[in-house]
């Protein structure tokens, strides 16, 4: 047998081997990537469960007397959850020689109310497994409900009684009071919180928004019954009252609880929405020199209201500066590529009387020129450059498919439906939420970068050992 | 938020149930290289909790490698041989999944979030890093200063978190309790990148893992998913469990500990006691024992502390019986003003000796009754049922046992819980601490109140 040549000679054959070559190192590469590599969209696109249209349908209830309540109806298990707020009841909206008087209130209206001495009514709660609890936020007095559809009938008793007849007892409200107190004694064990607390103060000067939410301890040594009962009287009415409903009841269950328990209440709050604070964003970062562990930075800047058109971009926008974790820009530039901070974030508020984008982070002396220097390059090269599509089509794919995640429990379900009403997001918000986010354009994200992130507009505060910063500037 | 070091909460309300009723109506079974599997079916909504737990956590650690465990798990986020770098967390996030981990000192987890059209994404990363973990130098040397900086926040900033931690090192002395599951910031900065591979291939395998699945899928889509993810790992030989040195029962402890940002009392008491793994018949008693006692404020030591004597602003009582070694029983409180810490501990003697005089069937039928009425709650989060049935399934106790835990407390008898005080509070090590104010100023100069300066 005469020897055949492999290939026949031609003169691109040189050519031809080499491109057969790199053709089946090519289909090797492939077939090793197959094997070897992680194909998420595959894996997505294979998978056996296949993601679900999931509709909660949100239905407004009026009741009778006209009171208004979203409800989501879910049948899943026999428990119903009922959140509620009253606006502009919050700690802000204390009179200014009555600092503590909502927190007060809010802790009072779980001691007792009617026929119930504060234990008769814990055991009463406790042997039903009903939870009722109020508290006040910064704007909002507000209260949540969770009852088994069984002991729902008590349970939606007792939250009327806990709002028309609290009974104030001296004995509580003496041991409230001195809970409060020790409450304000350790608040600065934290410095973090002595942060918050002077950060604020200097943030809103004057405005009640940088008051202590824990309350002034002289005005919280005074507060007594008749104080108590103002307080209340001013905050819980029709006219400010918000309710979410979810679970396991219908429209006209729901309808009859809203006259039961709500009915009675006065028709108008005496209580009114805060003028503007006027904060100074100017780029100054203050230090507050203090013995700690961890030097701790916060930042505010001008924000975006709910309402407001620019808020689905700066959401957008957040999320890819500071919002997403350890992915964010500025946890990859700060902690994932130095390792200078446990965690570093940014976040949007929505306070009624101002919207903030605020942003912190804590780390040790001996980082923290250089942690803050990068920080104030990050934010001022995402408001100069922008963003690229692909971190907003990153951050829409998140947004928009970790939606359902917020299905998890009745309690929060009920929270979104009274929040969905607070920010007036209409009746079809969780159908249409998704298509909110994926409406927004790269120029609308760009814009509202070069809007907020602005270094000079940025107003901080640090507090910690600066020894170190100082001698190496 | 991130990577919490999750110290495993009492869970001991949560744990009751009608007596005919099971906890979660779940299922389990094993692949055959060892994985424990566990669904929690829970149709709500079209989301799932998957949780993969391995039964090693700080105990594990050798001696003077403190934090090991937890700069592994930290360092589980930086990269395979397949999804190099930040590629788990980005294609999570891509994905919609919230993902996050947790160390103890007997287990680690690592946990998504998701919708369910995204969980066998999640399933197929989790399964990769269980064996193909990439240690670079570099991620090495960042995560090592992260969790530095990790604990500096959580322990150095906070002293009633520092008051806490030396409470448990001189309750546990020798035993790997005493030490803190983030290491010391020595130790941790001491580790090298070879003590986290041995440590990694000596507990992260199928024969040391119990996967959770809980939320919209059904025990049979369960296992096929599982059998496709975990099934072709294979095990592994596993490092020999520690030993859990035995305490001397007479043991008694107390100290007092005075920091400088702290202007109130608190005082804690803490046992040694029973867990699931030493006597599984007594942790229902002592569950008991610790609603009637001081959970609530309409528990025994509340009403005569705090509402009688007025000598407590607050006290409470917790037991926790899901551990490898010892469970912990503890007490806490804050003493009324003009109380002394001191004085309050002495207070709780009293009460606490009262309290048992006073443990009739009745009380204990209130109990039980109080546990029983919340059972159903349990059915709303799948996250609940996945961090219940996880964490008492990762120190041993099989799925049968949680899921009947009700009947057993249904079981509980007013003799049973007196014997088992009259045990834990003569007869278990304990240590008591009061955390104080401190009496002298710091040197001046280190601490200037009030004095800021503008730095632009």
């Amino acid at each position: 047998m005469s020897h055949r040549p492999l290939y026949k000679k031609s003169p691109h054959c040189g050519i031809k081997i080499f491109l057969v070559m790199l053709l089946g190192i090519a289909l090797a590469l492939t077939a090793y990537e197959r094997l070897t590599g992680f194909h998420a969209q595959e894996i997505v696109d294979n998978s056996i469960l296949k993601a679900k249209t999931f509709a909660a349908p949100v239905q407004e209830v009026v009741s009778g007397r006209g009171i208004k309540a979203y409800l989501l109806e879910d049948k899943t298990n026999p428990i119903i959850s009922v959140s509620f707020l009253f606006e502009n009841g919050g700690w802000a909206h204390d009179r200014a020689d009555r600092q503590g008087a909502a927190k007060m209130a809010a802790a009072m209206l779980g001691e007792g109310a009617g026929k119930y001495n504060s234990q008769a009514w814990k055991e009463a709660l406790e042997s039903k497994a009903i939870g009722i609890s109020f508290s006040a936020g910064k704007d909002d007095f507000s209260g949540s409900l969770l009852t088994t559809t069984e002991n729902a009938p008590q349970a939606f008793e007792m939250l009327r009684l806990a709002l028309t007849a609290p009974r104030f007892d001296q004995a509580d409200i003496d041991r409230v009071r001195a809970l409060m107190l020790e409450v304000l004694r350790r608040q600065k064990e934290h410095p973090a919180n002595e942060l918050g607390l002077m950060f604020e103060e200097e943030l809103f000067r004057g405005h009640p928004y940088g008051r202590n939410p824990a309350g002034d301890p002289a005005a919280i040594r005074k507060l007594g019954r008749t104080d108590l009962e103002e307080a209340v009287q001013a905050r819980l009415a029709k006219d400010n009252l918000i309710v979410g409903i979810a679970g396991d009841i219908d429209a006209a269950a729901a309808s009859k609880m809203l006259d039961d328990v709500f009915g009675s209440l006065a028709e108008k709050a005496r209580t009114a929405a805060l003028a503007a604070p006027e904060p100074v964003f100017n780029g100054v970062t203050e230090q507050v020199s203090r013995r700690s562990g961890q030097n701790i930075v916060r930042f505010a800047a001008p924000g975006a209201a709910r309402s407001d058109a620019d808020f689905y971009p700066l959401f957008i926008a957040n999320y890819i500066v500071g919002g997403s974790g350890l992915s964010s820009r500025l946890s990859k530039a700060i902690r994932e590529d130095k390792g200078l901070t446990y965690g570093v974030y940014s976040y949007q508020t929505l306070d009624d009387a101002v919207p903030l984008l605020q942003a912190g982070f804590s780390t040790t002396e001996d980082n923290y020129g250089e942690a803050l220097d990068l920080f104030k390059q990050q934010w001022e090269l995402f408001g100069s450059k922008g963003v690229s599509a692909a971190e907003v089509e990153q951050a829409k794919n998140f947004l928009t498919a970790s939606y359902n995640l917020r299905f998890a429990s009745i309690g929060n379900i009920a929270d979104i439906l009274t929040a969905m009403q607070k920010y007036r997001l209409g009746q079809d918000f969780l159908q249409k939420r998704n298509s909110y986010i994926e409406a927004v354009t790269v120029d609308e994200v760009n814009a509202a970068a070069a809007k907020y992130f602005n270094k000079d507009r940025l107003q901080g505060m640090a507090i910690g050992s600066f020894d170190k910063v100082t001698k190496e500037k | 938020m991130r990577r919490l070091i999750f110290h495993i909460v009492c869970f001991s309300v949560l744990l009751v149930s009608a007596a005919q009723a099971r906890l979660f109506n779940g299922e389990e079974f094993y692949l055959p290289n060892g994985m424990q599997v566990i669904v929690v079916p829970n149709h709500k909504a079209p989301i799932v909790k998957h949780m993969v737990w391995y039964k090693s956590g700080s105990v594990d650690e050798a001696p003077g490698k403190g934090g090991s465990a937890h700069l592994l798990e930290h360092l589980m986020f930086r990269g395979t041989a397949k999804v190099p770098g930040d590629g788990l967390n980005k294609i999570l996030e891509q994905n919609g999944a919230e993902s996050n981990a947790f160390t103890s000192t007997d287990m680690t987890a690592y946990h998504q979030m998701t919708d369910i059209s995204r969980l066998e994404l999640a399933m197929a990363l989790e399964a990769d890093r269980m064996q193909n973990l990439k240690l670079r130098d570099k991620d090495f040397a960042l995560e090592r200063d992260i969790v530095y900086q990790e604990r500096k926040e959580r322990v150095d900033n906070n002293p009633a978190g520092y008051f806490n931690e030396t409470l448990r090192r001189v309750l546990w002395q020798n035993h790997p309790y005493a030490r803190p599951v983030t290491g010391t910031p020595e130790e941790i900065m001491s580790l090298t990148k070879e003590d986290m591979e041995a440590f990694y291939k000596s507990h992260y395998a199928p024969n040391n893992a119990v996967l959770v699945l809980s939320g919209d899928i059904d025990a049979a889509t369960a296992r096929q998913l599982a059998e496709k993810y975990y099934g072709p790992l294979k095990k592994r030989p596993l490092a020999p469990r520690p030993e859990m040195p035995r305490l001397e029962p007479s043991f008694k402890a107390f100290f007092t500990m005075e920091q400088p940002k702290v202007n109130s009392i608190r005082v804690g008491k803490i046992f040694a006691a029973p867990s699931y793994n030493i006597d599984p018949q007594d942790i229902y008693n002592l569950t008991v024992l610790s609603a009637y006692m001081g959970e609530g404020e309409t528990s025994k030591l509340y009403k005569k502390l705090v509402l009688r004597d007025e000598k407590a602003l607050d006290v409470s009582t917790a037991y926790d019986s899901g551990a490898r070694g010892y469970g912990t029983f503890s007490i806490s409180a804050v003493p009324a003003p003009g109380i002394s810490g001191e004085e309050l501990l002495e207070a709780i003697d009293d009460a606490w000796a009262e309290a048992i005089r006073e443990l009739t069937p009745a009380e204990v039928d209130k109990i039980k009754t109080k546990m029983r009425a919340g059972l159903v709650y349990l059915r709303d989060n799948p996250e609940h049922a996945a961090y219940i049935a996880g964490s008492l399934a990762a120190i041993g106790m099989p799925l049968n046992e949680i899921e009947k835990q009700a009947d057993e407390i249904d079981e509980v008898k007013a003799s049973g819980v007196k014997k088992s005080a009259e045990k834990l509070w003569k007869h278990a090590p304990q240590a008591s601490g009061i955390l104080k104010p401190q009496k002298e100023l710091t040197p001046s100069g280190t601490d200037q109140p009030g004095k800021k300066e503008g730095r632009r």
